[in-house]
């Protein structure tokens, strides 16, 4: 099967900064790829060359098996997109906004925008100009119109910026039914980890333009750190007593975190050595390195 | 080829729509409309010397700008309204047409879509051809409503008809001067770069056309086709008419190519 996204030793410059360097990825069919980067790192200039909108200094991209020729030649009508904040003619309402969308897509089913505004929600906002709506309801509106023409691949910048914590959960549960149901791929860029951590199949690290990291979702289960912290009345104590065993703890204001294997695979047997110690725990726990620790340690923990 | 009709198709009805909605459609129209209400207050100072002598400077300005009361005069006034005005109000909806794709940060949503790019800035251009001798056909109607309710003299159907296709002819010029307006709103990405090549031909026409060159220069030959240096003598050559439509073209290749070619980061 093809990929449905195939970068090659992508390079840009503008002037004398290179905003992506030599960045080469795939992306298989039906699969959520979370594109994780901070501001700044490359993220969108990566997703507009994929759409054409950027011409490549090196390197080459192909989109559902099409190479992204200069001039807008691309598999278009195949690809939803949504490119930084969305955006949208203001004086026009939501309806006829999309209605531009669908017929510059080439989608002839006129039923087809009340049905995309009604699955995003924005039924209660049909008349309304968008100049007038919310930045949660703006960004729906974006998706709307890159669901219009039922793509196979979604390339989406920062799908969840802007909305609410309910909104990011309807989002999250909407591209999920699609790549499920309907086998959508989604090429997501995001900085919100938690987002990328629970939707992803696989995800892919830029910094500073350099592609650094790409793990399954899977793989980054084995990879992450684990630890064990612990809270007692008396730090020093129990910290003494941990050494004294053999047990090198880290003190962090109240608690002490413990990264050696044998205490993380063992936390009954700490929690018995420190109340013989007189240094019994008050809390116990095997924390798991989340993405955005790991995202924070691999790029240095700049922010 | 039917792939593409229908996408010059859509991206025609999408620049109507976009117009109709638009409250630049309606105060350009409207602004452009104080063109024929000047002009019969001059008509009207004109018609009546009496009253304009005790007016003071307005009428000695009117005399000087006008001359008699009569329809040609005012028909003449409307034609040189349009072939010098119109190079700045053209020039704002041709900046507005093209640069707010920029302004409103919606090229992106232009650029990958089925509907290839060179349709949308052809269709811009068409909406434009048809926009502008719109808003000139407006400004003769009211004007002749406004010489009919003045009661100037001299009607003559004839100089109507030949007033009217004047008009038509320098609207159609100054449309086609409209191309470089409509490149520098893609390059500059807004509207101060286009207006700014507005105001700087403006300028340049009057000096060229002062200085004797207007026949050459393009942004001087629509005035020069409404007369506003006195009647002609002579017709104008075609070398006038093939300037503008030099720099017609060049603009339109060069927007289009633009839209083609242009790394597109921003917006």
């Amino acid at each position: 099967m093809p990929s449905a996204i195939e970068i090659d030793g992508l390079t840009k410059n503008y002037g004398p900064v290179r905003a992506v360097d030599s960045v080469s990825l795939q992306v298989g069919q039906g699969e959520i790829y979370g594109f994780l980067g901070l501001n700044g790192a490359g993220k969108t200039t990566t997703i507009r060359t994929l759409l054409g909108m950027i011409r490549p200094d090196a390197g080459a991209v192909s989109v559902l098996g099409q190479r992204v020729g200069p001039g807008g030649r691309g598999p278009w009508g195949r690809v939803g997109h949504m490119v930084e904040a969305p955006a949208a003619y203001p004086e026009l309402t939501v309806y006829e906004n999309l209605e531009i969308a669908r017929r510059l897509q080439g989608v002839r089913e006129r039923g087809r925008t009340g049905e995309v505004i009604e699955q995003l929600g924005l039924s209660p906002y049909r008349d309304r100009k968008a100049g007038k709506l919310s930045t949660g309801n703006r960004q729906r509106l974006g998706l709307a119109r890159a669901l219009l023409h039922r793509p196979e691949l979604l390339i989406l910048d920062e799908p969840s910026s802007g909305l609410d914590p309910a909104g990011v959960v309807e989002i999250r549960e909407l591209l999920e039914t699609l790549t499920d149901q309907m086998g959508v791929t989604v090429f997501m860029s995001s900085h919100i980890l938690t987002e990328v951590d629970r939707l992803a199949s696989r995800v892919g690290i830029i910094h500073h333009g350099h592609l650094i990291e790409e793990l399954d979702s899977g793989a980054l289960e084995t990879i992450r750190e684990r630890r064990l912290a612990v809270r007692t009345r008396d730090l020093d104590a129990a910290q003494r007593v941990l050494e004294e065993a053999g047990l090198a703890a880290k003190a962090n204001e109240r608690t002490l975190y413990l990264q050696d294997g044998q205490a993380v695979d063992a936390p009954d047997e700490v929690a018995s050595l420190l109340v013989n110690g007189g240094a019994a725990p008050t809390y116990l726990a095997v924390e798991q390195e989340n993405l955005e620790d790991y995202f924070l340690r691999i790029t240095g923990g700049e922010r | 080829m039917t792939g593409y009709r229908l996408g010059f198709q859509s991206a025609l009805w999408a620049e109507f729509l976009k117009a109709r909605r638009s409250t630049v459609t309606l105060l350009t129209g409207l602004g452009f409309l104080i063109l024929p209400v000047v002009s019969g207050v001059f008509m009207i100072i004109l018609k009546d010397p009496e009253a304009a002598r005790s007016m003071g400077l307005i009428s000695a300005k009117a005399q000087l700008v006008a001359g008699v009361a009569d329809w040609p005069t005012h028909l003449g006034m409307l034609n040189m309204g349009v072939s010098i005005g119109g190079l700045v109000v053209y020039a704002m909806i041709t900046a507005w047409l093209f640069g707010r794709e920029f302004v409103d940060r919606t090229v992106k949503e232009l650029l990958a879509v089925p509907t290839p790019r060179w349709a949308i800035v052809a269709a811009k251009f068409l909406l434009l051809a048809l926009w502008l001798p719109a808003i000139s056909l407006l400004i003769f109607v009211v004007g002749l409503g406004i010489g009919a309710l003045v009661d100037i003299p001299g009607w003559s159907a004839g100089a109507v008809w030949s007033s009217l296709g004047e008009m038509m002819a320098i609207t159609l010029l100054v449309y086609m001067l409209m191309s470089p307006v409509a490149y520098f709103a893609s390059v500059g990405r807004g509207y101060l770069p286009p207006l700014g090549w507005a105001f700087l031909t403006l300028v340049l026409a009057q000096i060229a056309g002062a200085l004797g060159w207007g026949e050459w220069f393009p942004w001087a030959v629509p005035a020069l086709l409404s007369q506003v240096n006195g009647p002609r003598l002579e017709p104008m050559g075609a070398g006038s008419y093939g300037v503008v439509a030099l720099v017609f073209v060049i603009g339109v290749v060069a927007t289009l190519r633009w839209w083609q070619r242009a790394d597109q980061a921003g917006g």
